[in-house]
């Protein structure tokens, strides 16, 4: 469904991103984790068009999408569910998942996405007028999900879904996110808890300092030695 | 009454500055297009004032949308004091330009409504000047109106709070910041076409409007929607009580006194709050 090949991005001088190749199947749950600054937002905004690639290959349903500005890779089915959560503050909950669904035409489509996304997230149907600033951290990530569906993507990127979030909420966001891909939508996550990720994902790419280094099913690299010392701790 | 207009510029100003983060020196230029534009609409094509209005108005957004284009979507990333410098030169050259175009010799526009003022009670006004805020404030409420109910609005607002993030719910950056500027050169135009009548018409008189709107801006809190808007009725209300009590001569410096108050007691601005609507 998705495949990177050989992608570098660079920030002025600063190369952050080097010969990634990564795929993702479709239906699959595939997550990639690293150490901070390892690259694995810039991986994302790559794919979604944030961050142009300097070189290599970014292939969506068998299209290169490369060089597409963003609004034309989420018309394509891909969303971006950003890194710490990025909300609109002084938007109401209802006005953030209108601007989810910005580049839809269909509206009896949105209408009952909305319901759905209510549904899935009972506390947002609660607080629909209040400025999305106001919620708790865990309400503005079911916020910040609940957006990234609204434009009812096929594939969504999740970046660091639990960063700052307290560990009962780290559950629940997690367990809303498999529940999104058994539903049948595509994931690709970026994780630095990387035990609960790679308990989740079917297959996980491991980075570092902007290169992809390991690579496998997630259970083989929960039980690899260099993944358990640098990321489980042990 | 003048001081509604004061809002309408000072409400293109803070738009332009808070979402594109330009700082727009020629600001006032786009208010003079606007007088010039009714004026040539007026004598020139000899449509009545109320129709000028409008066609006043989208001389100056489409005046807008083609410097941003043009000048500033090339810069987009460049930093604020090399957009500033750009907005001089876009000042300076608009400036001159309807000095080659109309001449140095003011113009005036007739006055389209009766002289006699209206009288209710111990108030009396001029039907003109009634008239300028009664559509400066209908076209402020209908600016409000956009913002805060249209999905063209929705977009500029998530633009000003998170324009990354708004780039990735699909909204084209470039396409929202030609429309900002295209909708603060409106408005200020809107303010021109208003006031020619009031007063006269020369090539400078932007200058002047120019301070007002970044007075108004100050007033409110960059970025300010709301602040802009009652920035304006404030120093309106300032000028026309300084010119009353003290001496009409005084009438400019009040708002500057006023200003220089409010930057030594509340440096946000008198409206702001945490809250910056766009
Ligand atoms: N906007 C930026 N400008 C310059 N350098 C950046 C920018 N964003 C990230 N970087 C650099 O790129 C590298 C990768 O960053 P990032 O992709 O955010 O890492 P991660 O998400 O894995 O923590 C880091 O060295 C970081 O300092
Ligand atoms: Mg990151």
């Amino acid at each position: 469904m998705l495949a990177l090949e050989r992608v570098t991005a660079r920030y002025g001088a600063v190369t952050a991103l080097r010969d990634v190749s990564l795929t993702v199947g479709v239906g699959e749950f595939v997550c990639l984790i690293g150490a901070n600054g390892a690259g694995k937002s810039t991986t994302l905004k790559a794919i979604s068009g944030l961050v142009p690639a300097a070189a290599g290959r970014i292939r969506f349903d068998g299209y290169d999408i490369h060089g597409l500005a963003p609004q034309e890779i989420l018309k394509r089915g891909i969303a971006h569910c950003p890194e710490g959560r990025r909300v609109f503050p002084y938007m109401t909950v209802d006005e953030n998942l209108a601007m989810g669904a910005y580049v839809r035409r269909d509206v009896a489509g949105v209408a009952a996405d909305l319901e759905r996304v209510f549904t899935h997230f009972p506390i947002l149907a609660e607080r629909r007028r209040q400025p999305a600033g106001t919620l708790s951290g865990g309400e503005q990530q079911m916020l910040a999900i609940g957006r990234a569906l609204m434009a009812r993507p096929r594939l969504i990127l999740f970046d660091e879904p639990s960063l700052g979030l307290a560990p009962t909420v780290v559950e629940t966001v997690f367990a809303i996110i498999a529940g999104i891909q058994r539903e049948g939508t595509t994931v690709l996550m970026v994780e630095q808890n990387a035990y609960v990720a790679l308990q989740l994902a079917s297959r996980a790419y491991v980075m570092e300092t902007g290169r992809i280094v390991l690579e496998g099913p997630a259970r083989a690299l929960a039980d690899d030695e260099h993944v358990k010392r640098a990321y489980l701790g042990g | 009454m003048l001081g509604a207009t004061y809002s309408l510029l000072g409400i293109g100003l803070t738009l332009v500055f808070g979402l594109m983060n330009v700082v727009n020196f020629a600001h006032g230029e786009f208010y003079t297009l606007g007088a010039y534009a009714t004026f040539a609409a007026l004598v020139l094509g000899s449509v009545n004032f109320f129709l000028a209005i409008p066609i006043a108005i989208v001389v100056g957004a489409a005046a807008g949308a083609l410097c941003d284009r043009v000048l500033l979507r090339p810069l987009r990333g460049a930093s604020i004091d090399t957009v500033m410098l750009v907005m001089i030169g876009v000042w300076i050259a608009m400036q001159n330009a309807e000095l080659l175009g109309w001449g140095g010799v003011a113009k005036n526009i007739p006055t389209p409504l009766p002289t006699q003022p209206l009288t209710a009670g111990p108030v009396s006004v001029a039907p003109l000047r009634l008239f300028v805020f009664v559509v400066s404030g209908l076209l402020i409420l209908g600016a409000h109106l956009v913002l805060a109910k249209t999905k063209l609005g929705r977009a500029m607002r998530a633009t000003f709070q998170d324009r990354e993030t708004a780039a990735l719910m699909g909204v084209s950056i470039d396409r929202i910041h030609t429309i900002t500027f295209a909708f603060g050169a409106g408005l200020a135009a809107a303010a021109g076409a208003l006031l020619g009548p009031v007063f006269l018409l020369y090539p400078s008189m932007g200058d002047l409007a120019s301070l007002k709107a970044f007075s108004v801006v100050i007033l409110g809190g960059l970025g300010n929607f709301a602040g802009a808007a009652l920035g304006g009725l404030v120093l309106g209300i300032a000028e026309e009580l300084g010119a009353g009590y003290i001496s009409s001569g005084y009438r400019d410096a009040v708002g500057f006194i006023i200003i220089v108050v409010v930057l030594l007691l509340r440096p946000a601005g008198l409206f702001a709050r945490a809250e910056r609507v766009g």
